[in-house]
């Protein structure tokens, strides 16, 4: 292999070469006529760069809408600078000195790919290959059975070539492969019979069905962890997530040492129960509070954009009908003028002609005016409503965090009074529990312990704070948004229209324009 | 209150009996407290027979046939009438209840009451009755009726009502009054109800009420103007309203004579509770015409009484109002006076026994209530033998398996299946007025048709022709509309699109044009529009093809639905070969809001020119209008789009003539179909499926013969001794003699072991008892009860082996000879031998 390419110069890929390629791929008719014009890379879709000496890719960044790319027989070493072609289906690099697998991460609808006849001693760096369903790697230095259980992870694979590596002289190879890759259809070239697979499946299907039971538990789990995100997700557009529970309380007393310290004085600690039990149920009324204004939003959302859909679906239909019309009417027009008897015949139905243009561009332009009244008029209201929707919201939350302030003020009050009658019992030296020497330290007087717990409360009033303004900043931010792109949208309609109709009309002025041209050549 | 009378097919007896009768048979008909009766009276007269009904002679009846039950009374029939007499002096020699034989019969159709309405209505031929305002003097057996096919509205109900209570459902013998048409059979002042529309109810959609709407424009109209429109419509429409009122005058003409016996008209139906069988109102069935009827229903005008097989219930309402104020809750004494008060009263009073009750019990008939006759008197069991009608029967229908109908501007004929040769069963003429002379539109039903020709339908104005087909037809036709079988005519062609590989579901052809719809294609084609040229004047080239008479092709057009997956403007919407014109027009899909569509028009070069030219594509070959943002498309795309386009015209083109062809071979294969009509017979109908039937008996006589041939089929007795003497063409004299005595002494050979084996098991069997008999008289004592009875367990079966190997021995010994002497017989008579032993 090498031998063949000592006397020629190693290349890299270049333009010149990738212009040759292309030109070289069109048939003889179109290959003029692209060579005249030039080709756009963004256009090929197929390249061949077979037995062109190329020791180095490089230079295919362009080739963005590429689906097949042959690269066989050349001298690569490096698979790299694939990168870009992220539509490749078909990928051949057989023939070449590849080591290692690598640089294909982002080729994910890749289903064909060749490594044949390279240097190869591992399967790896292919996990987003999930298309994969021709894998050809014969001809290569593997040496470990087991690496073919990497393969395991294409659920599309159906044709396997292997041979000429060291691991098929295994005795094992051929039940191996079959046995852990069931869906196998080909192997090495040869149709995997029934037979085959059942021997495959009775040696080895003790230890296939451990594995199968370790890859199912694992995407039991990647699936969990998914829906758990999931919910957040959800729950973070009725931006109430981690209000289901006890995460807010948690949060809390979180870091707070004073509170450490105070919660083991004698009855803190069934005050705390309580506490917390009070204070989670409030955050769960918020919690579904929040949804249930979630789903409101949503339907009010919803209800917008259906009207807004109908308004303009109607308005396209009648400006459909009048463009119909038009086209109905002036379907034999351009012949009547061009074959008209005498110029001042073909003279007036071009006047005429015009006119009716015309006239179809003011019925348009009037239709568009109308329905962009109409839809600003739309998007003011609802932009009304997501105001009156956001601040009812935010009223009613600031109504619930005030019932989690309360429950908070009323625990401190509950915090200190026991403060209080300890240290007096401490004082009185009528101390029944042993209290740890941190603890004991504030029980010196009045003012150390209230301020502790002073501390703490204050620690804690914040994080409700905290969490209010987080909904707050979120809810503003929505808000903001949504009525931003309702405006934004319509500006963009609008203008699209536009340009569509000037567009439309011009395109109709041209054709009688360039009949106008070609009238006095006849 | 009148009581019906069963005088039975006792024509015949009548002369003999009448002496005797006469005193027992009161007439009670005459005794009416109608006052209306005596003033109508004389009108009776006046009331004539519809001549068409053709007469029948009842007195043809044969009674000699009938069951003994149909002209005696039981003893307990006896007491019924007995009883009945008790209950307004109304007794007969049959009491009307016991005419009615609850039958359930084998067809799944009478399971319900349509179907047994509308078979009661077909098998009947109707009779009017003899006199149109009383009933008559007596009532035949469902039986007889069945038999003669033939009856008056009395047969009718309790024939239906037999049929029904068998079901299960909760009839009634209905006597009471109705209206001429429903007494005459007359429903030329009814719609057919083939021709019934079915009203159907517009969706309505519920508008969700969306809080946001847009503001309509500005109204810029002249209030003044739409005033003065408005008043001018109200003028129209009451101009409009005036006319309708004056036709309205013309339609009431229409409306039925008045009817001098309105109201005195006697007729019998059958009347169905609600609750039994599911049905959830009470209703009326009309017998003659198998239709049901609202209680309210005006021309039912009165009821006299009703009656099924269990009792007798006397309407005490005032029917003034015909039957629309009519309670039927029997178990009402007031309402309906029960004749047989204490068969009912377990009715009222226990439900849960109704079911028990409902049992024909017929055991029970000849027990006597001990009690007192009047309270619990049971009706007895029907008189009348179970009603059976055979399948033919049953397939017929009607009489003669024909049977007509004439409605309002309609009429309907039926036939049995099979009666007609096309397999027509149903047609339904339509005419234009009443005195049907214009016809309209005439319907044919068609069954067991080879081509699956399920209806016709001939529109006489337009000359059309629709025809359509149940699935299975060969070309998978579902309809076919045309005026002539010619091909290049205007015609229509529905298909099951779901059973043709392309999808046709519709085919529209003129002579210029051809349209395809279809259905469900992975290209999204749904419409292919091809016009065609007038076929110029034919030059013949050298080698043409032999279409080369087709009709040119102008133009072929193709719609496609939206695929999903292109981006809208790269999904093509519409594309148009103009071939005269060497142009193709595309049209693509409208994008989101878009307004316009893209379009791209190619201009092909002729193909002369091709050669000459230089470049294969030019900027001016493609006029492309993009919709939104144009951008700069490269020549070699649109060359390669202009290549394909071609290919595809090609290919199109073909598909046209495709086309055409199947058109041709199918109105041929429609003639050929239709000149001779083959009707399929099911395999299992070995009456009808002759061929069938044949094969069956030949496949049943060849199994026989299989089995004679091969019990008939002896084996060569011989072929052991000829193989022996080698030579089998000729046999000398000598070795036929050998071969003869060597057969025979093989044969006693065989005979003599035979009985030797059967006496050896014979002598062991014995000594084997007797050993076991010697065993247990030694050890009797010694054995258990189990042991014991192990023991004579086996010695029986020892001795009836015994006994078996003795009666074997002794056929054998019997039959020894006898095979003996038949094989001598038979080697005289083998025809081997024949030269040499037949004479001897």
């Amino acid at each position: 292999m090498s031998q063949s390419h000592n006397s020629v110069e190693p290349n890299v890929i270049d333009d010149e070469m990738i212009q040759k390629a292309i030109e070289e791929q069109y048939p003889e008719d179109i290959g003029q006529l692209a060579k005249k014009e030039g080709t756009d890379f963004k256009d090929v879709t197929e390249l061949q760069l077979s037995f062109r000496n190329i020791l180095q890719i490089d230079n295919l960044w362009q080739f963005e809408n590429l689906t097949k790319l042959q690269l066989d027989n050349n001298i690569i070493e490096k698979i790299e600078a694939l990168e870009c072609l992220v539509h490749l289906v078909w990928l051949d690099l057989s023939f070449n000195n590849i080591e290692v697998i690598e640089g294909l991460d982002t080729l994910v609808k890749l289903q064909d790919l060749s490594l044949y006849n390279n240097r190869i001693s591992k399967i790896e760096h292919m996990d987003t290959l999930q298309e994969l369903q021709i894998f050809s790697i014969g001809k290569n230095n593997l040496t470990t059975l087991e690496d073919v259980i990497y393969l395991r992870r294409f659920k599309n694979l159906r044709t396997l070539n292997l041979t000429g590596n060291p691991l098929c002289d295994d005795e094992r190879y051929m039940l191996f492969v079959v046995a852990y890759l069931p869906n196998l259809m080909y192997l090495d070239f040869k149709l995997v019979s029934d037979s085959t697979r059942e021997a495959a499946v009775l040696e080895y299907q003790d230890r296939t069905d451990l594995l199968e039971g370790e890859e199912a538990q694992v995407l039991a789990e990647l699936e969990e962890k998914q829906a758990k995100q999931q919910e957040l997700e959800y729950h973070k557009t009725a931006f109430v997530e981690y209000l289901n529970g006890s995460f807010l309380f948690d949060n809390m007393y979180e870091d707070d040492t004073e509170a450490a310290k105070l919660a083991s004085l004698p009855g803190v600690s069934d005050l705390l129960q309580k506490y917390r039990e009070e204070f989670v149920s409030v955050c769960e009324n918020l919690f579904n509070f929040g949804l249930k204004e979630y789903e409101k939003r949503e339907a009010e959302v919803s209800e917008f954009c259906e009207c807004r859909n109908e308004a303009l679906t109607a308005n396209q239909q009648e400006s459909r009908k009048l463009i119909l019309d038009f086209e109905n009417r002036n379907k034999m027009t351009l012949d009547e003028i061009h074959n008209a008897g005498s110029s001042d015949i073909a003279e007036s139905k071009r006047a005429e002609y015009k006119a009716d243009i015309h006239q179809l561009s003011e019925a348009l332009m009037t239709l568009e005016i109308l329905i962009a009244d109409q839809m600003e008029e739309l998007a003011n209201d609802f932009k009304g409503n997501m105001a009156v929707v956001a601040s009812t919201f935010i009223e009613n939350i600031k109504g619930i965090m005030n019932q989690c302030r309360d429950l908070e003020n009323r625990h401190h009050e509950k915090l200190l009074e026991i403060c209080i009658t300890t240290l007096e019992k401490s004082v009185k030296n009528e101390l029944e529990e042993d209290l740890p020497d941190e603890v004991r330290m504030l029980l010196v007087d009045k003012n150390t312990i209230v301020n502790a717990a002073n501390v703490s409360h204050g620690v804690r009033l914040r994080k409700i704070d905290m969490r209010e303004s987080d909904i707050f900043t979120n809810t503003y931010r929505w808000q903001a948004s949504v009525t931003e792109k309702a405006f934004q949208n319509e500006v963009d309609r609008n203008r699209e229209h536009v340009k569509e109709i000037l567009q439309y009309i011009d395109s109709l002025q041209e054709e009688l324009h360039n009949m106008e041209t070609l009238e006095p050549m006849e | 209150m009148e009581v019906l009378e069963e005088r039975e097919e006792e024509e015949h007896e009548e002369e003999q009996e009448e002496e005797e009768q006469k005193d027992k048979e009161l007439k009670p008909l005459e005794i009416s407290d109608k006052p209306e009766d005596l003033k109508t009276k004389e009108s009776v007269e006046r009331v004539c027979v519809p001549s068409d009904v053709p007469d029948f002679d009842w007195s043809s009846i044969d009674t000699s046939q009938l069951p003994s039950s149909y002209k005696t009374n039981s003893p307990s029939e006896e007491k019924l009438l007995h009883v009945a007499a008790h209950f307004l002096q109304q007794y007969t020699h049959k009491f009307v209840s016991t005419t009615v034989r609850p039958t359930l019969l084998p067809y799944t159709e009478l399971y319900h009451w349509d179907g047994c309405a509308s078979f009661v209505s077909d098998y009947l031929i109707m009779e009017p009755l003899k006199s149109p305002i009383t009933p008559p003097s007596s009532l035949y057996s469902p039986t007889t009726i069945l038999k003669y096919q033939r009856g008056n509205c009395f047969d009718f109900s309790v024939l239906l009502c037999s049929m029904l209570i068998g079901a299960g459902y909760d009839a009634y013998c209905v006597h009471g009054y109705a209206t001429r048409e429903i007494c005459t059979l007359d429903e030329t002042l009814e719609v057919c109800p083939l021709l019934r529309k079915t009203q159907e109810v517009p969706k309505e959609e519920i508008k969700k009420s969306n809080k946001y709407r847009i503001k309509s424009p500005p109204d810029l109209q002249s209030k003044f103007e739409l005033q003065q429109k408005a008043k001018k419509a109200k003028k129209a429409e009451t101009e409009a309203a005036q006319k309708d009122k004056e036709r309205g005058e013309e339609m009431k003409v229409e409306k039925p004579k008045g009817d001098p016996l309105h109201g005195l008209r006697v007729h019998a139906w059958v009347l169905v509770l609600s609750g039994k069988r599911e049905v959830p109102e009470t209703f009326f069935i009309n017998p003659f015409t198998g239709n049901s009827h609202s209680t309210t229903d005006e021309q039912f005008l009165g009821i006299e009484s009703i009656w099924n097989h269990r009792n007798y219930w006397v309407n005490m309402q005032d029917c003034w109002n015909g039957c629309k104020d009519l309670v039927f809750d029997l178990s009402d004494n007031i309402r309906w006076e029960v004749m047989l008060s204490g068969s009912d009263k377990p009715h009222q009073l226990l439900p849960d026994a109704e079911e028990k009750n409902e049992l024909p019990d017929n055991d029970m008939d000849d027990v006597p209530e001990p009690e007192d006759e009047n309270r619990n008197l049971d009706m007895p069991p029907s008189w009348v033998d179970p009603i059976q009608i055979s399948p033919r029967e049953f397939e017929t229908r009607c009489c003669q398996g024909t049977k007509v109908t004439l409605y309002k501007k309609a009429k309907l004929e039926k036939w049995a299946p099979y009666l007609n040769a096309n397999g027509l069963v149903k047609r339904l003429t339509v005419y234009a007025d009443a005195e049907c002379s214009e016809v309209v539109e005439v319907k044919e039903w068609f069954t067991n048709r080879e081509d699956m020709l399920d209806l016709r339908e001939v529109n006489k104005r337009t000359q059309l022709t629709t025809d359509y087909f149940s699935p299975g037809h060969r070309f998978h036709l579902k309809a076919h509309t045309y005026v002539w079988l010619e091909p290049e005519t205007e015609n229509t062609m529905e298909f099951y699109n779901e059973a043709r590989v392309d999808g046709l579901q519709k085919r529209v052809q003129s002579a210029m044009e051809m349209t395809e719809y279809f259905v469900g294609r992975d290209d999204f084609l749904h419409v292919r529009y091809t016009e065609f040229g007038k076929r110029g004047k034919k030059v013949h080239l050298a080698g043409m093809r032999a279409d080369a008479n087709a009709r040119p092709i102008v133009q072929i057009k193709e719609c496609f639905h939206r695929n999903p997956e292109k981006p809208a403007d790269e999904d093509v919407a519409e594309r148009i070969f103009l071939i005269t014109e060497e142009m193709i027009h595309l049209t693509y899909h409208l994008k989101d809001n878009y307004l316009t569509a893209s379009q791209k028009d190619f201009f092909k070069i002729p193909e002369g020119e091709i050669r000459g030219r230089e470049d294969v594509m030019t900027p001016d070959m493609c006029i492309t209008y993009q919709a939104g943002f144009s951008k700069e498309e490269k020549l070699v795309h649109l060359y390669k789009m202009l290549q394909e386009l071609i290919e595809v015209e090609k290919q199109l083109k073909e598909q046209v003539r495709r086309s055409e062809a199947e058109v041709l071979n199918i109105l041929k294969t429609r003639e050929n179909e239709e000149n001779s009509v083959k009707l399929l017979v099911s395999i299992y109908d070995t009456e009808r499926n002759e061929k069938r039937r044949q094969e069956y008996e030949a496949m049943k006589k060849s199994r026989e013969d299989d089995l004679l041939g091969q019990e008939g089929q002896d084996l060569d007795y011989l072929a052991p001794f000829l193989l022996q003497t080698g030579n089998t063409e000729k046999i000398t004299k000598a070795q036929a003699l050998r071969l003869r005595n060597d057969c025979l002494a093989d044969l006693k050979r065989r005979l003599v072991n035979k009985a030797n084996i059967i006496q050896a098991r014979f002598d062991k069997a014995v000594e084997e008892l007797q050993k076991k008999d010697e065993w247990f008289q030694e050890n009797q004592d010694k054995l258990s009860e189990e042991e014991e009875e192990e023991f004579l367990a086996r010695y029986s079966e020892t001795t009836f082996l015994i006994h078996i190997l003795s009666l074997r021995l002794r056929r054998e010994k019997e039959t020894a000879p006898q095979k003996y002497l038949a094989l001598e017989e038979k080697l005289r008579k083998d025809p081997r031998f024949a030269e040499h032993l037949g004479h001897a």
